[in-house]
């Protein structure tokens, strides 16, 4: 079901930060992916290339995302993801929830889940899978 | 009715009206009837706009007012839509590449040399996003990110060791992107051949050295777009000056169109951009002559075979006009086109072996649209580096088009196709549109600056997604006979020491090296830099002192300023 407005009324929209850390320049598919949810009626921010992960978590809470979208192709995300996940709870935004886009190998998947990313969607997934999701998992109080 | 034509002969302008008239009595009477209430397939329009009609004759030559001599003449003449060169694929057939890197220099040269093994003729190197972005190895900012897309290169030690046992002269070309960081990979070649005993005429550079895309598409851009292109075309004009037999700059299609432009908006902002460069050496009292011979493009058309074979055709003929209407050229090697091709197709995730397919039919587009320097992607590129079997597919696959099934027999074999003329001649139309459009708005840098580029870049891949999520474009295993995408686990990855020895060979170079004339070089690429004097002398003897790739750029980032990214989406 992706019945927004029904049922019990929603808070406020979705919030969503989408991110690309580290060097990878690709973003073509996180600005795909941040006008899709924005076409779905959620809020979207987008840092740009090349942020730290010190960058993604200080605009995280700026803007009270419930989401972070991370992008990435580089082969990075084994040591990013993890990282990203520990500095929003050190930083006390342990409610704000993490999705990986890109290119990561099955191996890797279930490590970074323990490690706290929520959902990853490889590349070739369409935008309404990921709408569904997020409207199905954000939690509002 | 003038149904059958004789050999040789183009029809008289009566007899392609007759065919008009007949073609249109045709698709009214036999073909509409027999469609009739079957459901399109698909949407039948190009990935650049394009509606393809059922049918093609000699009629929609005479729509687009062909004229052999005019449009086309012959391969090696102007104005080159044929071909850059008399032989073609006949006599010399394109340049079998590979663009290969990971890890350190050391586990790099051992894939280098298995790839020459069997039958590589030109290696462009793949950097580490660190190395392409002007940080070292030691870099807070390089860490997760050594040796993974690339092979990490510091100093020239680290080329020395990449090229050890591989001479500069052993193959046709050698070279790399290093799209930001031109001239310092312009000179780690040369001063490589300087360490091998290799004289610079004797071997051939080739870069791409193309920033200004770096800003629309790559992403690997370091400065502000301006002081970027200057310095790509410091390199340019050394090599006028020290190196005329290297191709120091490859303007690039392939990012753009891949990200959302589309090959024809795609050919007319990489068309500005060779233009901006260009003025930029003509300003500096170059000769169009001098200069043009040593670039390349680098077109690109992944989703339709036949807009691919006439894009590279209508990119051929623009450039010759160009050259010799606007610049003035005088020598056919200035409005000669080179291109460079990499072949994909639409890649998929999912059963990454159908990539194999996929990539042969858009590389076939390439050869038969007369591209020079052909590569092709792994079927596992979209996942990773290529492992040391995709490499090898996409190399035979190479080995394959060029020399077997005849597609290398005779030269433009699908020149005067009805089909593929139409296109040519609508693609060409595209793409000087866009060229008119950009060049109302300001030229390359103003594209980049008031978000033009980008603007075209979101909306083209926003409409390609909806194009796969509605089916309107099929896609096997993806819209089509859907399968999970899957990365799977055999993905590549260099060995987890490579990052080790990258560092320990760093602190050592850093530690045995001549400090004074390092700090020497380094100062006169600052005044260099400062005086706006060609950088690429005082880069290379920086670079034989052993300076590294970060304390060059950063003698730049603080002239200059960092780039600032885009938040548009």
């Amino acid at each position: 079901m992706s019945a927004i407005g029904v049922g019990q009324p929603r808070r406020r929209k979705i919030r969503v930060l989408i991110a690309k850390v580290g060097l990878d320049g690709h973003d073509v598919g996180a600005r795909v992916v941040a006008r899709g949810l924005l076409d779905a009626g959620m809020e979207v921010i987008y840092t740009g290339l090349r942020r730290t992960n010190e960058d993604v978590v200080r605009a995280a809470i700026e803007e009270d995302v419930d989401w972070v979208g991370v992008s990435i192709l580089s082969g990075a995300h084994r040591a990013l993801l993890p990282k990203l996940r520990a500095l929003l709870d050190e930083s006390g935004a342990d409610d704000i929830r993490i999705l990986a886009g890109g290119i990561i190998p099955q191996e890797d998947i279930p490590g970074l889940q323990a490690a706290g990313v929520d959902k990853i969607f490889l590349s070739g997934t369409s935008i309404a899978e990921i709408v569904d999701y997020l409207v199905k998992e954000t939690k509002h109080a | 009715m003038n149904i059958i034509k004789p050999p040789g002969a183009f029809a008289s302008a009566q007899a392609d009206a007759d065919v008009a008239a007949e073609a249109a009595r045709w698709k009214e009477e036999i073909f509409d009837p027999a469609a009739a209430g079957i459901k399109d397939r698909k949407k039948f329009v190009t990935d650049t706009g394009l509606p393809v009609e059922p049918l093609y004759t000699s009629a929609h030559l005479e729509q687009i007012g062909f004229d052999y001599l005019r449009d086309l003449g012959f391969p090696g003449e102007y104005p080159f839509t044929r071909g850059d060169r008399p032989g073609m694929n006949r006599t010399d057939p394109f340049v079998i590449s590979a663009y290969s890197g990971f890890g350190d220099a050391e586990a790099c040269n051992k894939r280098f040399r298995k790839l020459i093994e069997i039958g590589t003729e030109q290696i462009l190197v793949a950097l580490d996003l660190p190395t392409q972005c002007g940080y070292d190895s030691d870099n807070d900012m390089a860490s997760a990110e050594i040796g993974n897309v690339g092979v990490a290169i510091d100093t020239l030690a680290d080329m020395e060791i990449l090229f050890d046992g591989i001479p500069a002269d052993s193959i046709k070309r050698i070279g790399t992107l290093g799209n930001s960081i031109g001239p310092i990979v312009l000179a780690l070649y040369a001063a490589l051949g300087e360490k091998q005993g290799i004289a610079w005429s004797r071997y051939t550079v080739n870069l791409q050295n193309d920033p200004l895309k770096e800003y629309i598409a790559r992403g690997t851009q370091i400065l502000p777009p301006a002081p970027a292109a200057k310095l790509a075309t410091d390199a340019v004009a050394w090599c006028v000056e020290h190196a005329p037999n290297w191709s120091p700059m490859t303007v690039c299609v392939n990012h753009i169109n891949a990200g959302g432009a589309g090959s024809s908006m795609g050919t007319a902002i990489a068309l500005a951009n060779a233009r901006h460069y260009i003025e930029l050496l003509l300003k500096q009292g170059y000769s169009i002559d001098q200069v043009a011979p040593l670039l390349h493009m680098f077109p690109d058309e992944r989703h339709d075979f036949f807009v691919s074979v006439a894009n590279l055709r209508a990119l051929r003929r623009i450039w010759a006009r160009m050259m010799k209407e606007q610049y003035g050229a005088t020598k056919p090697e200035a409005m000669a086109c080179r291109t460079t091709v990499y072949g994909h197709g639409q890649e998929a995730l999912a059963e990454p072996l159908n990539n194999i397919p996929r990539t042969a039919f858009g590389t076939l587009a390439y050869v038969l649209g007369g591209a020079s320097y052909v590569y092709l992607a792994g079927y596992d590129e979209a996942v990773s580096t290529p492992n040391e079997n995709s490499a090898r597919v996409a190399l035979r696959t190479l080995q394959i088009l060029a020399n077997e099934h005849g597609f290398t027999d005779t030269i433009d074999p699908l020149g005067g196709s009805y089909f593929v003329e139409a296109l040519t001649a609508q693609g060409e139309r595209q793409i000087l549109d866009g060229m008119a459009q950009i060049e109302q708005i300001g030229g390359a840098l103003a594209v980049i600056s008031n978000g033009f580029a980008r603007r075209v870049m979101t909306e083209g891949a926003v409409r390609r997604q909806r194009a796969i999520d509605s089916g309107e474009r099929p896609w096997v295993t993806v819209n089509k006979w859907p399968q999970k995408p899957d990365v799977p686990n055999t993905a590549f990855r260099g060995d987890a020491q490579a990052e080790q020895r990258q560092l320990a060979r760093l602190a050592q170079v850093k530690s045995t090296r001549d400090q004074s004339r390092v700090k020497a070089a380094l100062a006169e690429v600052e005044r260099a830099t400062a005086e706006d004097r060609n950088v690429v002398p005082s880069v290379l003897e920086a670079v034989r002192a052993y300076a590294t790739v970060g304390e060059i750029v950063d003698i730049w980032r603080r002239r200059f300023g960092a780039f600032v990214p885009s938040t548009d989406f």
